[in-house]
């Protein structure tokens, strides 16, 4: 329904370092990649992040030279690398069950790849292989055998098997999930700290979103073989471009209503909250806001001048209009005659279903009308609750035109 | 001098193009080499059954077909007789099989004796802990590096007129019995080749079975009797099918055993062929091998696509525990459900060390003892032999040498092809299965077809653009072992590359290194036992061959130990087991190799 994901540019760039073009992966009947461009700069962390089946490990294969396009572009750079076999694309590969050689040693493994190409600066096999060792804190386990290894440390061997010969890119399939939470964190943050040293373009694979939010320059959202947002952490997760990334991608509220007014925000109903700041600029929103009609209560949207990546046109009263709230920007009363106070804006008076407890916040589970709503709280709440929330913390994802003459264009 | 660095550039390139096609490099030699020794010699003599004197015709064909000989009262359907006279003279007392009828008729039989004496021994493999199980499960591969000429003897000094058993019988006062040349002394030495079998693919399906599933359908509520129908049996009983349609084909083509055991009197389609084929009656014989190809291939298709819709594989299951032989609760103490399986094993041990062990042993206690006792005169005969015998006369020596020869020559032919072919049949691309198919159409068409296109084609010489061609004999025998050998070696290297991890090569390729070296450096070094162990199985299966070679040394210095055996065998069966005892010791040797080196090849 949107466009996205394609960063608009010139394409001999040179900060470009990989990029697909409408490339497409066909089995049979099933189509695992649909037409997917993507742009990945030099130096980039980039990853591809979604459910299971939706195509981000093929297109992470096709990127490596492990599947072939049914269709489409694939460059490293200037060079078309379409049937270029993996040993000629100068890439590293990390597997997530670390695809260490079992018959050679450490060592043996972290030097295989050196057997094909001098180490890259002015240092010998040995060295290199005892420098990559070093950068992955497995320095004097060049001679054990991979089985001596944890899981984590596996891991780490193959990270540096993979870098000793000095690929132009580093292709990491779901590389920590098969290891326990607090390991997967420290470790990502390790490989991310060895990207920014050797500043590698790196493609990352995961189905984890918050693993995807937390190392990523840019992140590619994917579903059904296609990409929903390509953005940056912060940008896909504050505007998410479509529903399915406001709800993949952490909890949200997503909602949905037919726009009922227009009006410019001048009567202090929007932004008043004090904290702003907290949350970085808010460049996105204009000075106009949209009434929406969600069961019969009217919901205040501050409307976007600077939409994310959208040709958006503008808001007309009976659009459909969809739009989504994160749990941490709902505030709760225990007391409910506080949604009735009249100058209450977006207060919608609901009832606790369920609470789950995560250390630090409660996820609590609210019902208001027939809708399922979700917030974050350190209170504990039960029963009637007001919900509120500010108009300038609503994100539009969709508007569509109700049939009127003027449609809104790119979105059809 | 500095060498331009474009020009080092395309010699890399050229370097790796070369690497990149050298799979296919190789695969090509392989498929030539099949080609030559295997589908052209074939061709050759199932052509001759529908081409006779340079015209296609039918004739012979229709004439195998009709001939009650061959069909029995079916014989006389295929002649257009009303199928109900047919059908009341089979229900009638003297109904006739035939040679084609008897042949499915023992091998039916010896099927269901393998099931019967294979089954309980799966049990017992897969479901009790006992000291010695590992090596009686690696005991359970024996019959395919067991010479079926040598196991022939074997069974002639167990059943025959002056063998054990009648030494047994008359010792405790019962009458002889004469098992020698009757269809039971036929099964039961087809029991000894293919209860085995059964046992192996059964205890491999049985120790896939997730021990979790069966404890989830108890306490779901199923009874133990229950959850093994629900749960074991569905996925067990595929394993039981594949070892029974395999223990038919085998049988069905068996021909030493039928051969030494049954003589002309009790032939099968197999022997018919050979005797065809020595009395120089090559278009009936070939038409007589068509047919037999034909219903073994039904067979084998029949159950692959049986088997490729039924296939149930659960990888990484947690076994069902083992049970130790030793009832829990005492001898005295224990209930009915602990004693009776393991009294029923007891029962079953008994048997099954009768039927495997006593051939065995009677040929060693055959070859070493005379009418006035223990003796070594059935091995001085061989040396005597070897230094007087005519120049008709099989020389033990020569048997031997050329046993071991063209063992290391079909091996060194096999070996390379074989592993070519696992590559080549486990990596994804369309038109896999058919190539998997046409590689391992050797094990299906009998050794006797092989030796006689061999015979007519090679040996006699062919004649290509006006020169021509002959191979020797040794030669011949040497590709038509390799052409018996190599599917072993495909079937031991096959499953282990199958089932290594794809990203380990993948990784290798990202590194830098070709198919090929990824090829030699990660895969084969992983598959290595399996290679080991498929090299063992050529070269056993060579010094074991009798079908092809049988066809081809006829009449030649070019025999093996296995001919000589049968040479032996009708005249003087001590020096045929000494000879056995030998071919014992050098199958022996191989199969430790395979053992030591082999691991668990459950491929077979």
């Amino acid at each position: 329904m949107i466009t996205v994901g394609s960063d608009p540019g010139p394409p001999a760039d040179p900060s470009i370092a990989l990029e697909l073009a409408d490339v497409t992966r066909r089995y049979g009947d099933t189509t695992a990649v649909d037409g997917v461009s993507l742009r990945v700069r030099q130096g980039e962390f980039f990853t591809l992040v979604g459910p299971s089946g939706c195509g981000k490990t093929t297109t992470l294969r096709l990127i490596g030279g492990f599947e072939t396009p049914s269709s489409g572009t694939l460059r490293f750079g200037n060079r078309d690398v379409a049937g270029v076999p993996p040993e000629e694309r100068d890439v590293g590969v990390v597997f997530q069950n670390y695809a260490l050689f079992p018959h050679m040693t450490v060592g043996e493994n972290v030097a295989y790849g050196l057997r094909f190409a001098d180490p890259p600066g002015d240092v010998s096999r040995t060295e290199r292989v005892q420098e990559l060792l070093d950068l992955v804190d497995l320095s004097g386990m060049a001679d054990r055998d991979p089985d001596e290894l944890s899981g984590g440390q596996r891991q780490r061997v193959a990270i540096a098997r993979a870098l000793a010969p000095g690929p132009q890119v580093l292709l990491l399939d779901e590389p920590m999930s098969a290891l326990d939470a607090k390991l997967r964190e420290r470790l990502r943050m390790q490989v991310r700290s060895i990207q920014r040293e050797l500043d590698i373009t790196t493609v990352y694979v995961t189905h984890d979103q918050e693993e995807a939010l937390a190392v990523s320059d840019r992140v590619a959202v994917m579903n059904g073989g296609r990409i929903e947002q390509v953005a940056t952490p912060r940008r896909v997760y504050r505007e998410p471009a479509t529903r399915f990334v406001a709800e993949f991608i952490g909890d949200n509220n997503v909602l949905s209503g037919t726009v009922r007014d227009v009006a410019a925000a001048d009567d202090g109903t929007v932004g008043d909250r004090d904290d702003r700041g907290e949350h970085g600029d808010r460049g996105e929103h204009g000075d106009r806001v949209a009434t929406l009609e969600i069961d019969d209560a009217p919901i205040r949207v501050a409307l976007p001048d600077r939409p994310a990546g959208v040709d958006q046109g503008p808001v007309h009263v009976g659009d459909r209009l969809t739009a989504c709230v994160r749990p941490e920007n709902l505030r709760f009363d225990q007391d409910p005659d506080a949604s009735r106070a009249p100058a209450a804006t977006n207060a919608l008076e609901a009832t606790v279903e369920s609470a789950e407890f995560l250390g630090e916040t409660t996820r609590v589970h609210l019902r208001w009308n027939d809708r399922s709503l979700v917030g974050r709280t350190r209170d504990l709440l039960s029963g009637s609750v007001s919900v509120r929330f500010d108009p300038v913390d609503v994100h539009v994802i969709d508007v569509t035109d109700a049939g009127g003459d003027e449609a809104i264009d790119g979105r059809r | 001098m500095n060498v331009p660095a474009s020009l080092l550039a395309l010699g890399d390139r050229i370097r790796r193009r070369l690497e990149g096609h050298a799979l296919a490099a190789l695969a090509i030699p392989t498929v030539l080499v099949l080609a030559v020794v295997f589908y052209y010699p074939v061709t050759t003599v199932l052509i001759e059954a529908v081409v006779v004197d340079g015209t296609p015709t039918l004739a012979t064909f229709r004439r195998t077909l009709q001939d009650p000989f061959y069909f029995g009262d079916l014989a006389r359907l295929l002649a257009g007789e009303s199928p109900e006279v047919v059908l009341q003279n089979l229900l009638s007392a003297d109904r006739q099989l035939g040679i084609v009828g008897f042949t499915a008729y023992q091998a039916a039989l010896s099927t269901l004796a393998s099931v019967a004496l294979g089954l309980p021994g799966a049990y017992l493999l897969a479901r009790f802990e006992f000291p010695g199980r590992r090596v009686l499960r690696s005991v359970t591969i024996l019959p395919f590096v067991l010479p079926s000429i040598m196991v022939a003897a074997g069974f002639v000094a167990t059943f025959g007129r002056t063998g054990t058993l009648n030494a047994v019988l008359t010792a405790v006062g019962l009458p002889r019995l004469e098992l020698l040349y009757t269809i039971e002394a036929i099964v039961i030495a087809h029991a000894f080749y293919n209860a085995p079998l059964v046992t192996r693919v059964t205890t491999a399906a049985w120790e896939s079975v997730d021990a979790s599933a069966v404890e989830t359908a108890r306490s779901l509520g199923a009874s133990p009797l229950r959850a093994f129908v629900d749960v074991v049996a569905p996925q067990v009983y595929p394993a039981v099918l594949l070892g029974a349609a395999l223990s038919f084909v085998f049988t069905f083509g068996s021909f030493p055993i039928v051969l030494a055991l049954g003589g002309f009197e009790l032939a099968t389609v197999e022997v018919f062929v050979y005797r065809l084929v020595r009395d120089l009656e090559y278009a009936e014989a070939a038409a007589l091998a068509l047919v037999e190809l034909a219903i073994s291939l039904t067979l084998l298709y029949g159950y692959l696509r049986y088997e490729a819709a039924h296939t149930v594989r659960s990888r990484g299951a947690r076994p069902l525990p083992r049970r130790s032989l030793r009832p829990p609760s005492g001898l005295r103490t224990g209930s009915l459900r602990e004693l009776l399986p393991r009294a029923g094993l007891a029962v079953y041990v008994l048997v099954a060390a009768i039927v495997f062990l006593a051939p065995i042993a009677s040929m060693v206690w055959a070859s070493l003892t005379g009418p006035t006792g223990i003796t070594l005169d059935h091995y001085r005969f061989l040396v005597e032999r070897q230094q007087t015998g005519a120049a008709f006369q099989v020389r033990p020596w020569d048997a031997v040498r050329n046993s071991l020869l063209f063992g290391l020559a079909a091996l060194a032919v096999a070996l390379p092809m074989g592993v070519v072919v696992s590559v080549l049949t486990t990596r994804e691309y369309r038109g896999r299965k058919l190539v998997d198919a046409v590689a391992m159409a050797p094990l299906a068409v009998s050794g006797i077809v092989v030796g006689l296109g061999l015979l007519r084609g090679l040996v006699f010489g062919v004649e290509i653009a006006g020169t021509r061609i002959a191979v020797g004999g040794a030669v011949a025998i040497v590709a038509a072992h390799a052409v018996a050998g190599y599917p072993f070696v495909v079937r031991t290297v096959a499953p282990g590359l199958e089932s290594l991890d794809r990203s380990l090569t993948e990784s290798a390729r990202a590194l830098g290194a070709s198919r090929l070296r990824a090829l030699l450096d990660v895969e084969l070094p992983l598959v290595w036992p399996g290679v080991v162990a498929g090299a063992a199985f050529a070269f056993a299966i060579s010094t074991g061959e009798f079908s092809a070679t049988v066809v081809l040394a006829t009449g030649t210095d070019q025999y093996t130990m296995p001919i000589a055996i049968e040479r032996f065998i009708g005249r003087r069966l001590g020096p045929a087991t000494a000879m056995g005892v030998v071919l014992l010791f050098v199958t022996t040797a191989s199969f430790v190799v395979i053992d030591r080196l082999g691991g668990d090849h459950g491929g077979i």
